[in-house]
């Protein structure tokens, strides 16, 4: 059994690439791989060209890790100076925690930051040696709304700077949010590679809404899988969406026809269901 | 070795009260009512009193305590993501290992600096200076050992609990170890092969050169080269439960 298998992906300077998946996906795997935490037991990782430990040595890369532990007695500001010290080039102290929103609680306790605050910590941590690209596995879990938005802001002003940004998620609307290219992947398998908008134009299920005069009963329509009527307008669920729209403009009284092609939600959960059917 | 890393880290052990009870308070409050308020106190015990003789007694359990549970929490940080972190800056294991050595040794200085001043300011006396620097030095740099008995208890249970009972239980292996009170008969012939004699033992040595101080006033010496037999063998032993605790650590990652 193989945590990821067969997966190829070239990611390039200035790219912001979410890697999407449900847990157990693999995701956190990958990333592994990528900051050199896990060897490959066939094939090659290279970070700008570079064995991953090598890049990560280098200060090449920084990384916020779902797993990374903060020790709990000391301060955030003790945290960042700390791990400081082990680079021989870094950005100054103040700079990190200003840039990634900590400077507000420089004193507080690790143990006292909130989850939120604690990724925060996390993030200035790996600005410290201005790597060219951040890898960031679920940077907001455990932030409320309106930190995740924070923590967004911060993140899109260092993408402007030029750096690489690969993010893991579960959220979709993060993906769709931030990033430019979005990798599905789902059991070890890259499931889906490209644009958010390719990504949502992969997804089959397409929906068709029009009026329909409440007197008369609905005839059989082409390709519909499935169907809801409320009031005066009804919903269909397609996989054809164009022969259906022919039909009910064509041959029957509906009118107000609006097509759809449904969320990236949809999209989302049509691609992990139907590989779940394989 | 990184000097800002290793006095922040420093400072984060003495400022943390619960270490430091049983680091320097406990051991400097056993020598205050043992050592210095009872009637033998006085008593010569070689080339210094009977207060001295368990001023260094004391220091080393301060000491050992300190690198037990210093290099215990040193493991366990480790492997609870705080390494992870580390693996993405340029030190490595090697410099990790050696900035807590020495963090875990200057923390061992605390104990016997604050043991030996209780020490100075009542009534421990030596026969010459050299033999206060002398015990205090072999207090130091014995306490090493008990660094790997304390990565073995870190590496091999993997929490900060197992490490706080591998701390509590040299409670025991000080009076096992002759290190509280003295000994005597079958008790102090078992005591020889448990691993804080060794340590004590060498400790006291400029003091007592190797004559146990006994209760029943029996005449026991123990040579140098058994006591650094002790304090071989154990480190040995801890070294290799150390080792094999680590290799099963990366084996299961």
């Amino acid at each position: 059994m193989h945590a990821v298998n067969d997966v190829n992906l070239r990611i390039e300077r200035g790219e912001i690439v979410a890697l999407l998946g449900p847990n157990g996906a693999g995701k956190t795997t990958l990333l592994d791989l990528a900051l050199g935490m896990n060897d490959p037991g066939e094939g090659t990782v290279a970070v700008f060209g570079h064995s991953p430990r090598e890049a990560v040595s280098r200060g090449l890369v920084g990384a916020v890790q779902q797993t990374g532990g903060l020790l709990a007695d000391l301060s955030v500001r003790e945290t960042v100076v700390m791990i400081a010290s082990l680079y021989r080039e870094h950005m100054p102290v103040d700079e990190a925690l200003e840039r990634a929103g900590a400077a507000s609680f420089v004193k507080r306790k690790i143990a006292k930051c909130s989850g939120g605050q604690q990724q925060r910590v996390r993030f200035a941590l790996a600005l410290l040696p201005e790597p060219d690209l951040l890898i960031l596995d679920e940077p907001t879990a455990g932030m409320d709304v309106q930190a995740r938005q924070e923590f967004w802001d911060t993140m899109r002003a260092e993408a402007r700077e030029g750096r690489t940004v690969v993010f893991a998620t579960h959220y979709l609307q993060e993906a769709e949010d931030f990033a430019q290219r979005v990798v599905l992947l789902d059991r070890g398998a890259v499931h889906h590679d490209g644009t958010v908008d390719s990504f949502r134009s992969a997804s089959t299920h397409q929906t068709v809404s029009f009026d329909w005069p409440r007197t008369t009963p609905l005839p059989d329509l082409p390709g519909v899988t499935h169907l809801d009527w409320k009031g005066a307008r009804v919903t269909a669920q397609t996989h054809d969406s164009d022969q259906l729209a022919r039909v009910l403009l064509t041959e029957t009284p509906a009118n107000e026809l609006e097509i759809s092609r449904g969320g990236l939600e949809e999209a989302f959960t049509a691609l992990v269901n139907r590989s779940s059917e394989h | 070795m990184n000097l800002t890393y290793t006095l922040h880290d420093f400072w984060r052990q003495v400022r943390a009260f619960e270490n430091m009870f049983f680091i320097a308070i406990l051991p400097a409050a056993l020598f205050i009512m043992f050592g210095v308020t009872q009637g033998w106190s006085d008593e010569s015990s070689g080339h210094g009193n009977v207060s001295a003789y368990l001023m260094v007694s004391m220091a080393a359990y301060g000491a050992v305590t300190a690198t037990t549970s210093i290099a215990g929490s040193a493991a366990v940080e480790r492997m609870q993501g705080w390494g992870r972190q580390l693996a993405m800056t340029p030190m490595g294991t090697g410099g990790y290992a050696a900035t807590k050595v020495i963090v875990a040794m200057t923390v061992a200085v605390v104990p016997v600096i604050i043991v030996y001043l209780a020490g100075v300011l009542t009534n421990s006396v030596m026969d010459d200076v050299w033999r206060w620097f002398a015990t205090a030095g072999i207090v130091i740099a014995c306490s090493v050992v008990f660094a790997l008995y304390g990565l073995a208890a870190g590496l091999l249970f993997r929490s900060d609990g197992a490490v706080s009972a591998a701390t509590g239980l040299l409670v025991v292996l000080a009076f096992l170890g002759n290190v509280f009170m003295p000994l005597s008969g079958s008790l102090l012939d078992f005591a020889r092969f448990t691993p804080l004699y060794g340590i004590v033992g060498l400790a006291r040595y400029p003091i007592t050169e190797g004559w146990v101080v006994s209760v029943d006033g029996a005449a026991e010496q123990d040579s140098v080269w058994m006591l650094l037999a002790n304090v071989g063998v154990w480190a040995v032993i801890f070294a290799a439960i150390a080792l094999f605790a680590a290799r099963k650590a990366t084996a299961r990652k």
